[in-house]
């Protein structure tokens, strides 16, 4: 019985310890961000887009935590702390000032607001 | 292949080890992109990857969406596979669950950009926030993780949600079924594509400019010398372990002081001498005595020891490998003793937040001149009925 445990055990570290590196994860976060930013330029739903910075926030913090745990200290958790702190304050403001545009032009399309390019 | 400790694998060899060839910083030995990955394959792959999310953004007409999620899919799925099976070849099985999350995430991120309909995108954006928080637990980052799934998932998402569903138009009954023009069409894809795409190939060759090992064991670890950091952690940790019914306590600043940060070592007095040889005799605690690489057998060291213990004696206690600090002890730490200022700044951003949302988000009403007289005269009329009472 213990054997057959241990050999469960012994798979599933198998299966957790694959030779990983760093160039994974940060392909992921690359990847991650350019659809971030992919999306940012394309849809023209105003929401969407900020979902959308936020999206490249994630991808940052992914690197982040890659590097952290590459390096062995902790600084790149906290840093990812303050992303998720600026990122909270800005979706309130961003989100506050998406509501108010709507009420005054009853649309979310960002073209709409194209005269703000002076 | 140099300067890695990949090709043993981390999980047969001494951990120890992994952990000081991971500290090292990449160099030009590490990694290079031809040992991951074809370049060419990923180059390819990129942009086919590309030519799918330029297909599958939402427009009007003919709508080749779900082609185009597939190629896009497909080719990211491709880059993936490959890497999992590099993996694989170099005669390790490759690690499951980073492959299964990455393409979750990437996936839902896909759908996010694509879905034409905001509340799909923003609870698509929910499932790429719970898959790259498996990503950090897989790098044993456990507080960021749980931290990201309350605040994004759960705080920030529901925001979104909420602005969504305030600010769209309530359809008719004749165009109930009609999506606004901004949802259905998108603005110059090919042109977004083509820099994002550009963005990612350019990242993804120099991200393998020699790249290091990240390994569960080592990921797990901290920097070692962080656990002086914690002395009333040791003391708790040596108090379930009984020691002090037989040393003498010290205070936390003495044991951080004289804790050996290499050795994980801290030196106890002794005080009650058959405590102590209880202890010595206990195969659970008698681990504590016991050190590495001094060349004797565990036996001869405890024997040796025992032999030789009298009141006010020091003895070195080794720390098992089991007391370590946590992750969330360590961001603790950074974030207390690393970045007190940074701190107190968030808390400043967040309060102005509120502050600038509640300003953003308050009713203005216009008052004439009239209603600003009559309002006044209310006013006074309290003051007065006030004073009078007083």
């Amino acid at each position: 019985m213990s054997h057959l445990l241990d050999a469960i055990m012994l798979a599933q570290s198998n299966v957790l310890a694959g030779p990983l590196t760093m160039y994974h994860y940060l392909l992921v976060s690359a990847a991650l961000f350019t659809i971030g930013v992919i999306g940012f330029l394309s849809r023209r739903n105003m929401i969407i887009m900020f979902l959308c910075t936020e999206m490249m926030f994630q991808a940052v913090g992914i690197a982040l935590i890659t590097f952290s745990k590459f390096h062995l200290n902790h600084t790149g958790e906290v840093f990812v702390i303050f992303v998720l702190t600026i990122a909270a304050a800005e979706s309130a403001l961003a989100l506050a000032l998406v509501v108010l545009l709507f009420k005054r032009r009853e649309t979310l399309d960002a073209a709409s607001w194209s005269l703000l390019k002076g | 292949m140099t300067g890695c400790c990949s090709d043993t694998g981390c999980v047969s060899s001494d951990p120890r080890e992994c952990a000081v060839s991971n500290v090292a910083p990449p160099t030009p030995e590490g990694r290079l992109l031809e040992q991951i990955v074809n370049p060419v394959l990923l180059f390819v792959c990129l942009v086919v990857g590309g030519l799918g999310i330029a297909l599958a953004m939402p427009r009007r007409g003919l709508s080749p969406q779900v082609l185009g999620a597939l190629v896009a899919g497909l080719a990211f799925g491709v880059v993936f596979v490959v890497l999992g099976i590099r993996a694989a070849g170099e005669g390790q099985l490759p690690n499951l669950f980073f492959y299964i999350f990455a393409l979750i995430a990437l996936g839902s991120a896909l759908r996010v950009i694509t879905h034409p309909k905001p509340v799909y995108s923003a609870l698509y954006f929910i499932l790429t926030i719970l898959s790259s928080a498996s990503l950090f637990l897989l790098l044993h980052a456990e507080f960021m993780a749980f931290a990201l799934i309350i605040i994004y998932a759960g705080a920030i998402l529901i925001t979104y949600l909420f602005v969504i569903m305030l600010a769209t138009q309530a359809p008719t009954e004749s165009q109930a079924e009609q999506m606004s023009e901004y949802d259905a069409t998108s603005r110059e894809p090919i042109v977004a594509v083509a820099t994002g795409i550009g963005l990612l190939i350019m990242l993804s060759f120099m991200l393998a400019r020699g790249v290091g090992e990240i390994s569960p064991n080592a990921a797990a670890r901290t920097s070692p010398d962080l656990l002086a950091e914690f002395p009333r952690k040791i003391l708790r940790e040596l108090d379930q372990r009984r020691v002090f019914d037989a040393f003498e306590r010290p205070t936390p600043t003495d044991l951080a002081e004289a804790f050996d940060v290499q050795r994980r070592t801290v030196p106890l007095v002794v005080e009650d001498v058959e405590a102590t040889q209880a202890l010595l005799e206990d195969p659970i605690s008698s681990v504590l005595f016991v050190g590495e690489g001094s060349g004797q057998t565990p036996e001869e060291t405890l024997s040796q020891l025992s032999q030789g213990i009298e009141p006010g004696f020091a003895v070195t206690i080794h720390l098992p490998e089991e007391i370590r600090v946590s992750n969330a002890e360590g961001v603790g730490h950074a974030l207390i003793a690393g970045h007190p200022m940074a701190l107190e700044l968030a808390g400043i951003i967040l309060l102005m937040a509120m502050l600038g949302a509640v300003v953003l988000a308050r009713k203005q009403i216009e008052l004439s001149e009239e209603e600003k007289r009559a309002q006044a005269h209310r006013l006074g009329d309290t003051i007065d009925a006030a004073g009078g009472g007083a």
